[in-house]
Order: C-alpha cells, then sequence, then structure tokens
C-alpha cells in the first residue's frame, strides 16, 4: 500500500521513540556506567581490573569451552534428527508430532527444563537408575551439579534451535542435485558428503553460532545446575548486580560478554567464508 | 549394489533419531510423573498417583499471584508489541527511505543480545528514572524483548503479499486506514497471531529479564521457580513446573492449529 511520508512518520514515531528510551537509552547508560567509577567520575579502572585480574579471563575461557561443547552436542543430535525429519519421514502426521516435541521444549521456561534435568540427573534420578539398571557403574554417579550436568541441561534447552534451523535449510535443498548425484552413479554416503552437507552448512553455522551465543549469555541451567561450584560469566553479572550492587563493574562485565561474544563469532563467520573460498 | 548398506544407514539414521526425540521428551515427561506421586520427596517413575501436589499448589496464594502476574504481563506486553510492532513492520516493509535497513536492524538487535545485558540494562536504568522493580519496569523490558517476534513474522507475512490488491482498494478510493483494516490485516492475519503467540510465550517462560526487576512481592511464575529451585526441590515444584508444561502443549497446538507447527517452526 502506498503510505504518505505524514502517516509513515505517524506510525513509526511511536515504535521508534519507544525503542530509543527503553532500550538503546539503557544500553548507553549501561556503556557509560561501566567507564565510571562509583562516585561517576570517568575511569577505565572497570575494564583495567577484568584484563589485569585472570580470575576473569579464566571463567570467560570456561565459558566459552561449555558454549563449543555444547554447540557440539547440539550439532551431532540435530542434524541427525534434522535430516531424519526431513528425507526419511514419510508419514505427514509423524512429520508433525516430531515437530510438536521439537517445539514444546522451546514454550517452556527454561528454569522448568533445568529442574527437569536436577530431577533427571539427581542420585536417585533416571539417568544414574539406567546405568546402575546396566551394569555401568556401581554406586550412583554425582552429576547434577558438574559441568557435565551443565552441559547436558543447556544441550538440552538449546537443542530445538539447532534442529529448526538446519531443517529449514534442508528442507529448501534442491533434491534434483542429489538425484543427479546418484544417478551418476555416488553412494548415498559419497552423496551426502558432496552434497547434501556441504549444501547445509549455511544451517549449520546459524544454528551453532546461534546455540553457541545463547550458551555463553545463560544465566538459569548454568547458576541452578552448578550449585555454587563454579561460576560463568552471566553468573559473575549477576552477582555484581544482585549481591554487589557494583553496578559500575557489573555494566563492565557485561560489556565484555557481549563484545567477546561478537567478536569470537565474527572470527568464526571470517574463517568459514575463507575456506569456503579456499575450497573454491 | 545400493542395498544393504544403504538400508543399514538408514536404519542408524531413523534409530539416532528416535533417540534424540525421547531425550527431548523424557525430561518433560519426568516432571509431569514426579508431580503425581504420593511420596513427599521426588520419585520417578511416581509412587501411586495423586493430585494433592496440585492441591497443595492451589492452597498457596502465592503461586497463583505469580501465575497471574506473569499472564498479565504476557498479555499487556504481547498487546503492546502489536501495537508498536505492527505499524512499524508495515512502513518498513511498504515504504522505501533511507535508513528504514538500520531502523529494522534496531527492531530486531534485542534478538542477538544476551537477556540477561537486556535485563541488567533495564535494573539500571529503571533505576536512575527512579521505576525500578515494578510493574512498569518488568513491562518495558518484556515489550523490548518481544518486539522481534512481533516485527519478524508480519513483515515476513507482508512480503509474501500481492501489493496489487491494496493498490486496488486505494485506487478505488480507500484511504490508508480502511484499506489496512479490510485489506491487509486480514491476509496477514495469521502472521500476526503467530507473532503474537511468540511474544506471549517468550514474556511468559522468561527468567532473565524478570529476575532484575521483581521483588519478593512481585514476582513472576518463572522466577518463582527458579528462586524455589535454588532452594530445594520437591514434588509441588514439580506440579508446578507440570502446569506451565501444559500451558506450553496448549500454546504449541494453537500454534499448529493457527499456520501450522511445521511452517510456524521453519519458516517454510
Amino acid at each position: 500500500m502506498r503510505i504518505g511520508r505524514f502517516e509513515a512518520i505517524l506510525l513509526l514515531g511511536g515504535p521508534v521513540l519507544f525503542l530509543v528510551v527503553f532500550f538503546v537509552g539503557p544500553f548507553l547508560l549501561m556503556t557509560v556506567a561501566s567507564l565510571q567509577a562509583k562516585g561517576g567520575a570517568w575511569t577505565a579502572a572497570q575494564y583495567v581490573k577484568v584484563a589485569t585480574d585472570a580470575y576473569y579471563w579464566e571463567i570467560l575461557y570456561e565459558t566459552f569451552k561449555i558454549g563449543l561443547w555444547v554447540a557440539l552436542v547440539t550439532f551431532v543430535m540435530g542434524y541427525a534428527l534434522a535430516y531424519y525429519i526431513t528425507f526419511q519421514v514419510k508419514s505427514r502426521l509423524v512429520r508433525r508430532v516430531i515437530y510438536i516435541v521439537v517445539v514444546t521444549p522451546l514454550f517452556t521456561s527454561v528454569i522448568v527444563r533445568s529442574f527437569a534435568w536436577i530431577v533427571m540427573l539427581g542420585r536417585q534420578g533416571l539417568v544414574n537408575q539406567a546405568l546402575q539398571a546396566t551394569g555401568l557403574v556401581s554406586s550412583p554417579l554425582s552429576l547434577v551439579y558438574s559441568k557435565t550436568g551443565v552441559i547436558m541441561g543447556l544441550s538440552y534447552v538449546l537443542l530445538p534451535f539447532m534442529v529448526l534451523t538446519v531443517s529449514s535449510i534442508l528442507q529448501n535443498l534442491n533434491r534434483s542435485l542429489l538425484e543427479a548425484a546418484r544417478d551418476l552413479g555416488a553412494s548415498p554416503l559419497m552423496a551426502f558428503l558432496k552434497i547434501t552437507f556441504p549444501l547445509s552448512l549455511p544451517g549449520v553455522i546459524a544454528g551453532s553460532l546461534m546455540v553457541f551465543t545463547l550458551t555463553v549469555s545463560a544465566y538459569v541451567t548454568p547458576s541452578i545446575m552448578s550449585g555454587g561450584r563454579f561460576n560463568v560469566m552471566s553468573m559473575l553479572i549477576f552477582q555484581q548486580y544482585m549481591v554487589l550492587f557494583d553496578y559500575n563493574f557489573g555494566a563492565a562485565l557485561a560489556i565484555l560478554l557481549m563484545v567477546a561474544t561478537l567478536v569470537l563469532m565474527g572470527v568464526y563467520v571470517m574463517l568459514l567464508e575463507r575456506r569456503a573460498r579456499a575450497a573454491g | 549394489m545400493r542395498g544393504s548398506g544403504e538400508f543399514l544407514g538408514r536404519v542408524a539414521i531413523a534409530a539416532a533419531s528416535w533417540l534424540v526425540v525421547a531425550f527431548l521428551v523424557l525430561p518433560l515427561a519426568v516432571v509431569i510423573g514426579v508431580s503425581v506421586t504420593e511420596t513427599e520427596f521426588l520419585k520417578f517413575p511416581p509412587e501411586g498417583f495423586s493430585l494433592k501436589w496440585y492441591a497443595a499448589m492451589l492452597g498457596d496464594r502465592t503461586y497463583l499471584d505469580a501465575f497471574w502476574l506473569s499472564a498479565e504481563l504476557a498479555a499487556v506486553s504481547t498487546g503492546a508489541a502489536l501495537l508498536l510492532g505492527v505499524p512499524a513492520a508495515l512502513v518498513i516493509a511498504r515504504k522505501r527511505f533511507r535508513g528504514s535497513q538500520a531502523l529494522n536492524a534496531l527492531f530486531l538487535s534485542p534478538l542477538v543480545l544476551p537477556n540477561i545485558v537486556i535485563g541488567v540494562a533495564v535494573l539500571q536504568y529503571a533505576s536512575l528514572m527512579g521505576f525500578a522493580r515494578g510493574f512498569f519496569a518488568l513491562l518495558v523490558g518484556h515489550i523490548v524483548i518481544v518486539i522481534p517476534y512481533v516485527m519478524r513474522t508480519t513483515l515476513a507475512s507482508l512480503s509474501g503479499l500481492e501489493i496489487s490488491y491494496e493498490e486496488a482498494a486505494q485506487d478505488l478510493g480507500a484511504n490508508s486506514t480502511a484499506t489496512f483494516f479490510l485489506v491487509t490485516l486480514p491476509q496477514i492475519k495469521p502472521g500476526v497471531i503467530a507473532g503474537s503467540l511468540f511474544a506471549f510465550i517468550i514474556s511468559w517462560i522468561n527468567v532473565e529479564v524478570s529476575i532484575f526487576n521483581s521483588t519478593p512481592l512481585q514476582v513472576t511464575l518463572p522466577v518463582k521457580i527458579f528462586n524455589y529451585v535454588q532452594f530445594t526441590v520437591d514434588p509441588i515444584i514439580a506440579a508446578v513446573s507440570a502446569v506451565t508444561i501444559y500451558v506450553a502443549i496448549l500454546a504449541v497446538v494453537l500454534l499448529d492449529a493457527v499456520i501450522g507447527v511445521e511452517k510456524a517452526a521453519t519458516g517454510t
């Protein structure tokens, strides 16, 4: 429809004003606070404190390591399921049921899903029961308050994103390419490695980026599944704001987390592009 | 030959996929399971069948209060996101002007920023402006995080729409308000409804923005569960959690009825 200049300003004015006041404003304030001392004097002290204390670098490193693990686990599980839904499930009903199963967790709060894993991983939980029943372990493992537990929990929480991003790419893949490869004598495995997988890479990249960024900024799952035994970046930010009431240092940590994530994502995308170019 | 190797491969992928499906279903099923146990502690498989933990939940006013606060917050922030997001999407989709891409990025950017960072930024800002830890602070934080969901589906619906219908209406003398309500809106309705449903749910399940802007007296359901689970886990919290799972199932069924879960989930 044709929209006049005056109408456009009228329609856009409210939404833009809202975001400037309640979204851009808060972020500017946070950036300013990170460059100030508690009294309001300008200083780089908050960032110097982060940069010179190895503790923060270690936590940042641990946080990113968990992010990589979760991206890897969700990739393996998610790709298999996405491939299955797209290429092997013939029944529309079955496909629909699987999509409902994938989407329902997304509509459930992260806290409920993390709670579910605490129940599953507890000493009397399902996982330990299964491990003991199969004789893999003789006494229950303490899985809840461990990094493995956090990685499991976050993989569960974020798996639907990977499945959905990969399957939306696979669905749009040009299937005649696959048929051509098969007709020319490629084995199914060869066709997958040479055609399907390379063409689905954009989905894998988008999915793993999404999972990685959501993992490194996740607060709920690590905070209840770590049982206070170790920290990740978001927990440090929470402590600064809600326990120590140091908004200035908290702001610096929040900005560090944001910038570090953006830089890492940028490097990842750049490396992939270079490889893609090299591969021709 | 294409025989057994291919068959084995297909079976292996199917088996792995059903394991993944079980991995997705099991935790939610376990929560529902332990919520009906007769024991005083979490037990799976549950012992007996009892709804006493649901009764205990209903007997505690604070859970109902948290439930209603979350519902109210989700409804109001979705309504506000519609009022702000749909007109903005309309202008961005239909009018060429300098900076429209930048505006689009601005509206969608809350999607890529960590929720915890949005939460602390709103807390800090609200403290300075004097509205910290009230319904208003919760509300603006939630509107910011749900606007992108409304914008995204509305923009997608608008771009798939034949512009000539709108132009015909305008050529025949309808003003732009009438054109929007009589021609455009009826056609983008499924997208707008799906976007609202996403927005509602994103607000309904949020912890990270709410936790910085709640008080002990004004706490959303997910934050209440979060605070509880940090200290103890027992069947009553399983019952509360199970209720949120029922809400999720209901929402997914609704979404499936409106535009189909597959289309909504993959955008194809």
